[in-house]
């Protein structure tokens, strides 16, 4: 990042989010400890979510300073506005409560700061890169909703393929495993040369 | 001949380019992406090799890749059947992950560098790690051992190798062992039993054995048995890896082990639970020195050798390299700065090299600094937009400077020439301490690193001086020059050296030669003029999650974001004012 006031903004944000992670981090262990539940991973649905969602596939090093801004205030705008709900219905859990309630208030600082420096790195264009920073978010979200389903119709097809044409191989495959022998297997020296083929 | 070497799509990848039989750059994907453990096709990596080479890809004579994908396929194919019809979840997964783009590589390589497919060849994977062991190693004649999780089927080879007075390279693998019988993953799936990621914890399992005792030995061994001919065999009864994606062990295991560890909660040693997992961590790392003490020891009476090379991801556990070498009777063992999948790259590229086109050997640099150097000036700029001051060293006056500031307590963050290739910072990417009290310890992972109280830090020494701090067999010094081997510290010294000792008095010494990073060298002299140690305590310059450091913006980033004092980049040194820099962040925010 060229701009240093930039850079030292995106250094406190960094900060910041450092900081959130901790406080998630804290209380998720406390209301696990109180809550002990299945160890194994359940199925999320994280691809639906909104909020700052997208970060994990954003190359920052290729975007410029105004639309990276851009999509920080799209972002910070959205998390703010999901922690403000999750902040009314935690009603009865205080401590929880009082996490998003500090969080949510960074979350506005940085939906403002990212405002003000988008409209100091490209003054005039802010709404124009807005609108792009828009339609990227809503491709980006058509992209994990297409990867999701294509997944799905994947899973089916192999799971299908898997029941329907896999049980003679996997006899013949387990008979085979049962002739093995345990320990070393000798190396023939003709079956080692480098080749151009993958297999 | 331009010889390009890739390694990809499983963790670390990397690549290395090889001109006239020398390497001329490597680095991991890591490094240049910010994601560590970059898996993905490494093409940030590929470019800046050929960039600093100043060649195109279609000057390169010849791409190899690190592994056969297709005979990797048809091993995951065939495990998968003989796991029928355990393995629904695991096929799907495993299917989407091959034919989506894993089996591809000739493709890709072909499609992303324009290279043709012609040009393009593959070696084994444990040749690659043999091949990365053996023809980097300043020596003749040696046996091979390469050990790791799994390659296509191999697991773990034996062999030899021979560089002759014409010029010609020989490597014989004599035999292997196949999937699913594996050392590397024996150690995973107790690394993944005790609550850490599998291919990035196995070294946080290696420290916290030290703090247990290993009276679990004989329900290791229910789990991994020696063959008639002298190898050993799993018992897959206990083990989920080769049909589950849920798990690396099974039931049994669980009923043998009691519960596993939630990556989730700390591990107290004051606890009975905390005392369990340590046991158990003492005892299977006993047991995978054993083994590997047994081969080892086969293989030098085979072969009647004196040197042993050793490759592949488990000689990254630095406990058992050095009692392989105090019992296996092996002289000197080498161990490449890169032996994980990352090094293939390299060795691949030498492999070809050598024993495709059968290039002359020329005796490959012995030093690990084969990645982008940095840069001081734009260090300067960074610090002074920010209002830090800097300073320009003069060489011998500014390591004194920064001898003195150590010897005060400050922690110096080091940025000095090459970056490393390998996992281990040697000298050019280091954070750097005083390693005498055990509160600077305790301080570099509270503030600085973010991990955990049991993890150790290592020390780095001068040659001349290693003798004097540490307790080091014949043929030490060598395993020590990349951190490959851990070593007792003299019972004397151990007091002085808190910071850098473990719980069972050991440390993972560095021993620095002057050619290999003279700066570091002089700095650590200037330090011992000043305490009467000249030892001090070297860690990764990066901090927890993150790969270690490359350029002076991602160096100046984590001194930024940690406790670190003094951030140096060659000759260009910059203070933090704690005060003032917190002021500051707090008027922006």
């Amino acid at each position: 990042m060229d701009d240093p006031v930039l850079r030292r903004r995106f250094h406190a944000h960094a900060h910041d989010e450092a900081r959130h992670a901790a406080l998630f981090r804290a209380r998720g262990l406390a209301l696990r400890s109180q809550f002990p539940g299945d160890e194994r991973d359940v199925i999320t649905a994280e691809w639906l979510a909104p909020g700052e969602r997208g970060l994990d596939d954003l190359r920052v090093e290729d975007e410029d300073a105004a639309s990276l801004l851009a999509f920080i205030h799209l972002s910070e705008s959205a998390a703010a506005r999901d922690f403000g709900q999750y902040r009314e219905v935690l009603d009865n859990d205080p401590l929880t409560r009082a996490v998003f309630d500090r969080i949510l208030r960074d979350e506005e600082f940085h939906m403002h700061y990212s405002l003000a420096e988008l409209e100091r790195a490209a003054p005039g264009r802010a709404k124009y890169l807005l609108w792009k920073a828009r339609i990227r978010r809503l491709w980006k979200a058509y992209m994990r909703l297409a990867t999701a389903l294509a997944g799905l119709m994947a899973g089916i097809v192999l799971t299908l393929q898997y029941y329907l044409l896999l049980p003679p191989f996997a006899l013949l495959a387990k008979h085979a495993a049962r002739r093995e022998p345990r320990g070393w297997t000798i190396i023939g020296s003709a079956e080692r040369a480098t080749r151009n083929g993958q297999y | 001949m331009r010889i390009l070497g890739i390694s990809a799509h499983y963790h670390d990848s990397a690549a290395a380019l090889l001109v006239d039989g020398l390497p001329v750059a490597a680095v991991q994907e890591e490094r240049l992406s910010r994601r560590k453990n970059d898996a993905a096709f490494p093409l940030a990596a590929i470019e800046w090799c050929l960039e600093q080479a100043g060649l195109d890809p279609d000057d390169l004579d010849c791409v190899v890749f690190y592994e056969r994908p297709g005979l990797k396929f048809d091993r995951i194919l065939t495990t998968l059947l003989r796991s029928f019809p355990h393995s629904r979840r695991a096929y799907a997964k495993a299917m989407k992950n091959m034919l989506g783009e894993k089996l591809w590589v000739k493709g890709i390589i072909s499609s992303q560098l324009g290279v043709p497919s012609r040009k393009i060849l593959f070696t084994e994977h444990h040749q690659s790690h043999a091949a990365a062991a053996f023809i980097a190693a300043p020596c003749e004649r040696a046996a091979i051992l390469t050990a790791d999780g799994v390659g296509e089927w191999a697991t773990l080879t034996v062999g030899e190798g021979m560089k002759r007075s014409d010029g010609s390279v020989a490597i014989k693998l004599l035999r292997e062992l196949r999937f699913p019988h594996s050392l590397g993953l024996f150690y995973s799936t107790f690394t993944a039993y005790l609550g850490f990621a599998i291919n990035e914890g196995e070294y946080k399992v290696m420290g916290l054995a030290a703090y247990g005792m290993p009276n679990r030995v004989d329900d290791v061994r229910k789990l991994i048995s020696r063959t008639e001919d002298r190898a050993f065999a799993l018992d897959l009864s206990y083990f989920d890896f080769h049909g589950s994606v849920e798990s690396s062990y099974s039931r049994r295991f669980t009923e043998l082990f009691g519960p596993p560890r939630s990556p989730y909660e700390p591990i107290d040693l004051g606890t009975f639970e905390g005392r369990r997992f340590a046991d158990i961590a003492a005892s299977a790392q006993r047991v995978l020195e054993d083994i590997l003490v047994d081969l080892a020891g086969d293989l030098q009476r085979e072969t009647g050798l004196t040197d042993l090379c050793l490759g592949g991801g488990v000689a990254l556990n630095g406990v058992a390299n050095a009692r392989v070498l105090r019992e296996s009777g092996f002289d000197r063992i080498f161990v490449p700065p890169a032996p994980g999948d990352a090094g293939c790259a390299l060795g691949a590229a030498l492999y070809a090299d050598r024993l495709h086109f059968g290039q002359p050997h020329r005796a490959v640099p012995d030093h690990p600094f084969w990645g982008p150097k940095v840069d001081p000036s734009k260090l300067a700029r960074l610090a002074g937009e920010d209002g830090l001051s800097n300073e320009v060293m003069e060489d011998d006056h500014g390591l004194d400077m920064l001898a003195g500031e150590l010897a005060d307590g400050r922690i110096i963050g080091w940025m000095d020439g090459a970056l490393e290739f390998g996992p281990r910072a040697l000298g050019n990417r280091s954070i750097l301490a005083a390693p005498h009290d055990a509160a600077m310890r305790d301080r570099l992972n509270r503030d600085i690193k973010y991990r955990e109280e049991f993890r150790p830090f290592a020390p780095v020494v001068a040659r001349e001086n290693a003798d004097r701090f540490f307790i080091l067999p014949p043929g030490g010094e060598r395993l020590a020059r990349f951190m490959s081997g851990v070593f007792p510290i003299r019972p004397e010294w151990r007091e002085r050296l808190a910071a850098v000792t473990h719980v069972d008095g050991t440390a993972r010494v560095q021993i620095l030669d002057e050619e290999m990073a003279p700066r570091l060298r002089n700095l650590i002299e200037a330090y011992g003029r000043r305490t009467g140690v000249p030892v001090l305590l070297n860690t990764s310059f990066n901090l927890a999650g993150e790969p270690i450091v490359n350029g002076a913006a991602e160096g100046y980033s984590t001194f930024r974001r940690s406790g670190i004092d003094i951030l140096v980049a060659a000759n260009i040194c910059v203070r933090k004012r704690h005060r003032a820099h917190q002021v500051q962040l707090e008027d922006v925010a």
